[in-house]
């Protein structure tokens, strides 16, 4: 079901939007909730590809698969801010990196969970004219050594830009507009939440 | 007391209460957990915009202008309190209320993210002649081709700021150049450069330093190197005779995220002052 609407969002933003970007200054309501709605497909990948990167059940080959995945879902100059309550100064990483290091966290077992709760910010537009929006969500973490004990946990916001372009592709000899969503750098802070 | 309940339960009431939450559909949540602290948080600047400005209902769901709550005074009123930090007298009390009924009265003055008027101060580390200083960055949106972007409109740096002190004005009007001097090929000039403290006071009386473009030379010159943001907060002075501050507040409790940190009554010519300050080129 999900998938449908999903695909009829799309169906509406590829057929309505067309040569809207030029000359729309400002996004109807109904268009910016389907936007809304592809930026947040893009997320929920990147939180199902997270999961299985970070699960220790998941065989090496594989992780590096989904990790060229989770990249694809980036813009190629993006990058991740990490701080934690104790160090709060931000160390930068490459996505590829960042997924990597999840991978080879030294923990028997990982649990890796995300909140129901989020928040789409408005979408503003740079210079260029693409939108630009930031979408907040919450995970937790927890890594158990091999007796089973938890040695680590953290609750980390992770504030995601996304970059919403209308594009053109031509089908079957007609030109169709269809707004194409990227992820682009993500701050992860870590929160007082347990 | 009365006052921390009248503020609390409906901070309460609205956390308990969301079941049908428009920040929770469609999400990719799997924790089984109590979330109500994490969407009492406001969690973005856009969101305290839009809290702010009643754009945005207490279940967390957009309103828009065709929506019969949109803005809506009334309900403006309950939610303008629960974006004040309410540890913190000076932003919990009467002031507020003030504030509050202020803003509520006419119900006609609302954030605008397009509209000028509000600053980002981003605190960071540099490495200045090998030692780690503070140094403010300010920061404010600019429209631009398609849309906008944040710039860089003061800087607050102390090594700079120590430079140009005001200073007496009988110590200044002490040091000039007579208004003959021309005629003697300004032999007289050397007296400008005698102290180098003070030789701004032979400067236009209109003279402002502008110490952006010094952090740019120093930044420049190699001498001054980024390290790190410490923090970022938000000054607005979008309201009329209303300055406040917000800043972001990492806790637990249904209190956090960005709230009001500072609120001042200041009138217009006031206000004037101080954007000067941070946006000294408007």
């Amino acid at each position: 079901m999900k998938k449908l609407v999903f695909a009829l969002a799309f169906a509406f933003l590829a057929l309505s939007g067309h040569q809207l970007f030029a000359q729309e200054p400002e996004l109807s309501p109904e268009r910016k909730q389907a936007i809304d709605s592809l930026a947040l497909e893009k997320v929920r990948d990147l939180s199902k590809y997270v999961k299985l990167i970070g699960s220790k059940n998941t065989p090496w080959s594989e992780a590096n698969r989904v990790i060229d995945r989770a990249e694809e879902l980036f813009a190629p100059d993006a990058e991740i801010g990490v701080s934690s309550l104790a160090k709060t100064k931000v160390e930068y990483y490459k996505v590829r990196k960042y997924l990597e290091r999840l991978m080879r966290l030294n923990y028997d077992r990982v649990e890796i969970d995300w909140y129901k709760i989020q928040y789409v910010s408005d979408l503003q537009r740079q210079p260029d004219g693409t939108y630009v929006g930031v979408i907040t969500v919450f995970q937790t973490f927890k890594g158990y050594d091999a007796e089973g004990r938890l040695v680590y946990q953290d609750t980390t916001k992770k504030d995601i830009t996304v970059y919403v372009k209308r594009k053109e592709t031509q089908i079957g000899g007609r030109l169709i507009g269809f707004w194409d969503v990227m992820l682009g750098d993500m701050r992860v802070k870590e929160t007082t939440h347990k | 007391m009365t006052k921390f309940l009248k503020i609390m339960v409906p901070v309460l009431v609205l956390a308990l209460s969301f079941k049908v939450d428009a920040q929770v559909v469609g999400s990719l949540g799997d924790v089984q957990m109590d979330e109500t602290e994490l969407y009492t948080m406001t969690k973005q600047m856009s969101q305290f915009i839009n809290r702010f400005n009643y754009e945005e209902d207490p279940y967390g769901k957009r309103l828009y202008p065709k929506d019969a709550d949109y803005r809506s005074a009334e309900k403006r009123k309950d939610a303008l309190p629960l974006l004040f930090d309410l540890d913190n007298p000076r932003t919990s009390g009467t002031l507020r209320d003030f504030f509050v009924e202020d803003l509520t009265k006419n119900n006609n003055q609302f954030m605008d993210f397009l509209g000028g008027d509000w600053f980002s101060e981003v605190s960071a580390k540099f490495i200045w002649k090998g030692k780690e200083v503070d140094i403010s960055l300010i920061m404010a949106i600019e429209k631009e081709g398609l849309g906008s972007k944040w710039v860089i409109t003061n800087v607050f740096f102390s090594e700079f700021q120590k430079h140009f002190p005001q200073g007496e004005l009988a110590e200044r009007e002490k040091h000039f150049l007579h208004p003959m001097s021309h005629e003697l090929d300004f032999m007289n000039i050397y007296k400008v450069f005698n102290d180098p403290q003070i030789v701004e006071y032979y400067a236009s009386n209109d003279y402002q330093p502008d110490y952006l473009t010094l952090f740019f030379y120093e930044i420049k010159q190699g001498n001054l190197k980024f390290d790190h943001v410490e923090s970022v907060k938000f000054h607005i002075f979008q309201i009329q005779n209303w300055y406040f501050e917000v800043s972001w507040f990492n806790r637990s409790g249904y209190n956090s995220g960005w709230l009001i940190s500072n609120l001042i009554y200041l009138k217009n010519p006031e206000k004037e002052v101080l954007i000067k300050l941070y946006q000294p080129k408007k």
